[in-house]
């Protein structure tokens, strides 16, 4: 391969422009593979990369990947780097001992980026999580935001790769994708990040309908307003999240709580941090405050709302706030504390200090906040609860707002009726909450004729109408079927001495085939993935599928999040890496001398 | 709040005897932060912590931090009214109503201060609706302080200090010293009445008593005592120290008695060398892993490795200029690490589960980091050549030689390093590479440096080119080196994030733009001045093939 080394540089570099004096093919590889295109390639791609970069910090990691990073324009840049790489290699044909290094090198990078290429166009990358004693799962979640656009004629869902927050498709400049198996195809003409629930309680005749309220929540803090029907569903009670602060129940009647009062006596400083006692350890949430010149008292309840009382006037008399009753039994103008016992140093108020007795209900701090609401003979009724422990409750009167103690929601009633449905329908900023990204598609036949444009979210699956038929339409992150289940026997989470802090994760998880049914473990830690399958000649060439440790849940340990990775690109990878870094070395540090 | 009631109960202890000595403390193993060290090293670190110092002047005379561990842990009721909580950002003190000249305040003062505790208010609600929970300003400042003040209340109450071994298992938690156990009751008591001999008595006693819990999980003698020693000397002080003397050594006799000072730098760079040897051998033994798993380990790592490349090119060219250049340039980052023990955490940290690999954290991180020394050597004879320019002495051939050879060891480092940790991301992270910044960065960072190799065998530039290229280039390796954790503060390195210096690190990057620019204009003045000299083309007719 290699001509002798005798040639001296001189009579090759005349060797090299007579053969582009006569031979055009030889004039382009020589302008491909010049030093001044590679210059122009390396600035280019590093003042991209460095743009990306800032790029995702500033906006993030999709904008980065979307518009440099996997944009077709870079893409095309790394593809004309390889001819660049290539035909400069070219160029110094006839090799010499002395282009060894060089000619392994650059052949290194070309093998790596084919390796790349390879890696994203037949490879994926996609995430597990897996429940111990959960069936074991043959589906993988890749990054990928798709359409899965239903072949009514086989019944199966192809997918087609589809991001709305990057094709932008709107009414002047839709984006239209053939619906499989008909003659239609689906154009979708809208998007939004805010896609949420417009949900109305409506009259409703038919003989199984049901009783339904519709409560409206307002938030002044959050500048909120929204409406929540509720029915009940076959004669059951409905409950809804509310935003992960509560959950709301719509009950046939309401479930029996304790109200338990608890005292609690705080010593309260105006330069000071209180000192809070209770008697049995529960606190009220009720907070007491002193002003700089002991003249006020600011009782602060758990829902956020404060009062201010003046001190002389209550002193010794029990003030009702909310649920929470508020005595001021003892004051000191300077206090100190002498043998134990506190007293008054002075008439000045240099440090005032007052003894505060709080009762108020257990506010079952910690467990979870509920509303319940249930018809009643005499009308709609509601208690609000936290665990066991009731907190309030009273009658919900239409267009009375009673406060929630969640933030500074309240609730009131819209409306109630006999027997109602809920309307529903899916409109971007329908809440005035943070909704979630989605898209507006319709079926479109040969003949321009339309069908109903609807909204369709994220993870969601939409029927699409035409005429007579339909296609049922989803939208999401890729599920992807692998030839096999995994399923999580044992998670392990070590800590480092004496903390909490997690010193490794490790997952045992079992392959199955789904073909031969055959069981195989692996074990995927932190530095250490579980393959399947395993063997020398999958982990060499990358034909293997590989778990690595990527997330858990401090909350359930029983849970395990793996970063799945099928490359087939992997061989190409490593033995391009292998070479770039032994190129360089032969290059820099194994040539021969010159004579 | 019992302290406080007791506060009041309880008028302030004077300060105990200065005969009292603390050393017999110094080597209590304590378990800390996942890991058991000397009480001498958790004192340091918690003083660093409240007061940004590992010794304080208070009550007119220099305390030593287990002087004053001792006094928290002993006699906490004196406390609350010594300044010794560091807060330093001036728009915060001026937000808070605080003395802006001060630099430490007492935790009386702070909590009397009602607007620092709606600040601290402030940055608790800031805390709850930040999406990451990471604070800025003020609110980080308020934060910052706040946890200061907890971690007094903590020392104060002694639960930190858990020096009693749990007999449970060798990951179990320790316990602190019950308040009313014997030993700790002699001790105090030794401690307030300011009697030496009663407390070296009582701390021998607790020393014995705590040793003999569950001695199956006690730390073995040599390492605690290892890092005693450690903690005392300072080896990475001492490096700074003589590879300054080196280099001025050098610079006083670049005209006189040549041989005999470049003599003596080298065996001063080589001792300097030795103690940072000696440093990392220890931290290695201490956390049985290889030093480079933050930012300050990285930091004195660079510049360990630009002295040894120094050393060894300086043995096969003789050129003083790699010392010259290695001996400045590693002097910054270990002063900087030495001085700014805040921004740079030099404690012994586990590590994150991610780094629990020691086979990829030397080969991936080491190289990396290497390569990183071999720029920055190679940006301290770029200085030396351009600082000729600037003074209108051409550099010989043989300067910008130096420079490409440095640039080639860096370059090879910077490749195999890169690709290196592609292949542990692979495994850990389950992908080759996903332009991560960090990633991003070092391959921008490799872009950089090869675009100045091929502009010059281009013919683009010659060994000029070579010397501007070497600085503007690091700038893109302070980038991913500094920058993709402290500035962008994005991706999965995030075990090696952190704040502060971002204005250090402007205007360094500015005054290095600026000398590059000066020297370029220089360079382009004297090339039209004078014919162009031998240096550039010989230097370009050597190295293209």
């Amino acid at each position: 391969m290699m001509a002798a080394t005798t040639t001296s540089p001189d009579t090759q570099r005349d060797a090299t422009s007579a053969r582009r004096r006569r031979s055009p093919a030889w004039r382009v590889i020589h302008f491909l593979g010049s030093l001044k295109l590679a210059l122009l390639l390396l600035a280019t791609i590093a003042i991209a990369c460095a743009v990306a970069t800032f790029c995702e910090s500033r906006f993030d990691t999709k904008v980065a990947q979307a518009y440099i990073y996997k944009a077709p324009w870079f893409v095309v840049w790394l593809g004309l780097l390889c001819v660049n790489l290539f035909a400069v290699t070219l160029t110094r044909w006839p090799w010499q001992r002395k282009h060894l290094g060089f000619v392994i090198t650059h052949y290194g990078i070309i093998t790596l980026l084919i390796g790349a290429l390879i890696g994203s166009k037949f490879g994926f990358e996609g995430n597990v999580t897996l429940h111990r004693g959960a069936p074991p799962l043959d589906r993988i979640t890749t990054g990928r935001s798709v359409l899965q656009i239903e072949n009514p004629a086989t019944g199966e869902f192809p997918v087609e790769p589809f991001d709305a927050q990057f094709a932008r498709p709107t009414e002047a400049r839709p984006t239209t994708i053939p619906a499989p198996g008909t003659p239609w195809v689906i154009r979708i003409d809208a998007h939004t990040e805010n896609l949420g629930w417009d949900e109305h309680l409506v009259a409703d005749d038919s003989p199984r309908a049901q009783p339904g309220i519709e409560m409206t929540f307002a938030s002044r803090m959050m500048g909120q307003h929204l409406a929540l029907p509720f029915v009940f569903r076959d004669g059951g009670a409905m409950a809804r999240d509310f935003f992960g602060l509560a959950k709301i129940m719509f009950l046939d009647r309401l479930p029996a709580r304790r109200s338990i009062l608890i005292s609690e006596s705080q010593l309260v400083f105006a330069k000071y941090a209180s000192v809070v006692q209770s008697a049995d350890g529960a606190s009220t949430g009720v907070r007491a405050a002193l002003s700089a010149d002991g003249g006020t008292v600011r009782v602060t309840l758990p829902d956020g709302r404060s009062t201010d009382l003046d001190r002389a006037r209550i002193f010794g008399q029990p003030q009702k706030l909310g649920a929470a009753t508020i005595t001021v039994s003892e004051y000191w103008p300077d206090f100190e504390l002498v043998a134990g016992k506190p007293r008054t140093a002075s008439n000045q108020p240099n440090n005032p200090a007052a003894l505060v007795r709080v009762e108020a209900p257990h506010p079952g701090a910690g467990r979870e906040p509920r509303l319940e609401i249930a018809p009643t003979p005499s009308g709609i009724a509601y208690q609000l609860s936290r665990g066991d422990f009731l907190v309030s409750h009273g009658a919900a009167r239409v267009g009375e707002p009673f406060p929630l103690g969640w933030a500074d929601w309240s609730a009131t009633l819209a409306k109630s009726l006999p027997k109602a449905r809920i309307d529903s329908h899916r409109r971007p900023g329908a809440t005035g909450m943070p909704g979630e990204p989605g898209l507006r598609a319709q079926l479109v036949g040969p003949d321009g004729a339309t069908g109903p444009a609807q909204w369709i979210g994220y993870g969601d699956t939409a029927t699409l109408a035409f005429r007579d038929a339909s296609v049922r339409v989803g939208y999401g992150l890729e599920s992807r079927r692998v030839p096999f289940t995994i399923g999580l026997k044992h998670f392990e989470v070590p800590r480092l001495e004496g903390t909490e802090t997690p010193a490794n994760f490790i997952s045992t998880v079992e392959f199955r085939d789904a073909q031969t049914g055959a069981a195989q473990e692996g074990v995927a830690e932190m530095n250490h993935p579980a393959s399947w399958p395993g063997g020398a000649f999958a982990l060499a060439t990358g034909l293997n599928y590989k778990f690595s440790q990527a997330q858990w849940n401090p909350k359930d340990l029983d849970e395990t999040t793996l970063q799945v990775l099928y490359d087939p690109g992997w061989l190409f990878k490593w033995s391009g890496s292998l070479a770039i870094c032994a190129g360089i070395f032969i290059m820099f540090y194994l040539r021969p001398k010159k004579k | 709040m019992r302290p406080l009631l007791v506060l009041a109960l309880i008028l302030a202890i004077g300060a105990p005897a200065r005969a009292l000595d603390f050393k017999p403390l110094e080597a209590i193993p304590v378990q800390e932060g996942g890991r058991k060290k000397p009480c001498l090293v958790f004192a340091e670190e918690n003083l660093l912590a409240l007061s940004g110092r590992t010794a304080l002047t208070l009550d007119g005379r220099t305390q030593s931090a287990l002087e004053i561990l001792s006094g928290l842990w002993l006699a906490p009721e004196a406390w609350g009214s010594k300044p010794i909580l560091l807060v330093n950002n001036l728009p915060f003190k001026s937000a808070a109503g605080l003395d802006e000249k001060r630099k430490w305040f007492s935790r009386d003062e702070l909590a009397a201060n009602p607007r620092f505790l709606a600040l601290l208010q402030h940055a608790e609600a800031a805390r709850r609706t930040a999406m990451d929970g990471k604070l800025t300003g003020t609110n980080q400042q308020a934060a910052q302080v706040g946890e200061r003040i907890a971690r007094l209340d903590q020392l104060r109450g002694g639960e930190l200090l858990r020096v009693v071994a749990n007999p449970a298992g060798a990951d179990a938690a320790w316990f602190p010293l019950p308040p009313d156990d014997p030993a700790l009751a002699a001790l105090r008591g030794a401690f307030v009445a300011g009697d030496p001999a009663a407390f070296a008595k009582a701390a021998a006693a607790l020393r014995t008593a705590l040793a003999g819990e569950a001695p199956q999980f006690q730390p073995p003698a040599w390492k605690i005592a290892l890092e005693v020693a450690y903690q005392k000397v300072h080896p990475f002080r001492w490096a700074w120290i003589l590879y300054l003397a080196a280099g001025i050594t050098l610079a006083v006799t670049s005209l006189r008695g040549r041989r005999a000072g470049y003599l003596v730098a080298w065996l001063l760079a080589a001792t300097g060398a030795l103690f940072q040897i000696a440093g990392f051998a220890s931290r290695i033994a201490i956390a049985g892993r290889p030093p480079v798993s933050n930012m300050y380990e990285s930091v004195i790592w660079v510049a360990f490795g630009a002295v040894f490349f120094a050393l060894i090119f300086e043995t096969i060219f003789r050129g003083r200029y790699f010392l010259l250049g290695a001996t400045f340039a590693a002097v910054i980052p270990l002063l900087l690490a030495d001085s700014q023990p805040l921004a740079l955490d030099r404690s012994i940290h586990p590590l994150t589960p991610i780094l629990q690999s020691n086979f990829w954290l030397a080969t991936h991180v080491l190289i990396i980091t290497l390569s990183y020394a071999a720029f920055l050597l190679a940006l301290g004879v770029a200085h030396i050549a351009l600082g000729k320019v600037l003074l209108g002495r051409p550099p010989s051939a043989a300067l910008y030689n130096y420079i490409y050879r440095t640039i080639q060891v860096g370059v090879l480092l910077l490749a195999t390093g890169t690709i290196l940790g592609a292949v542990w991301a692979n495994y850990s992270w389950g992908r080759f590479w996903d332009w991560d910044p960090k990633e991003t960065w070092a391959l921008v960072a490799l872009l950089g440096y090869l675009i100045v190799l091929h502009g010059r065998i281009a013919g683009a530039w010659g060994g000029f080119g070579l010397a501007l290229g070497a600085v503007l280039a690091f700038q893109s390796v302070l980038m991913a080196w500094y920058g993709v954790n402290f500035v962008l503060g994005v991706g999965l390195h995030s075990y090696g994030f952190g704040s502060g210096g971002f204005g250090y690190a402007l205007t360094f990057v500015a005054i290095e733009l600026a000398f590059a620019a000066a020297a370029a204009i220089r360079h382009r003045a004297g090339r039209s001045a004078i014919p162009r000299t031998g240096g550039d083309a010989t230097v370009l007719a050597d190295q293209s093939a």
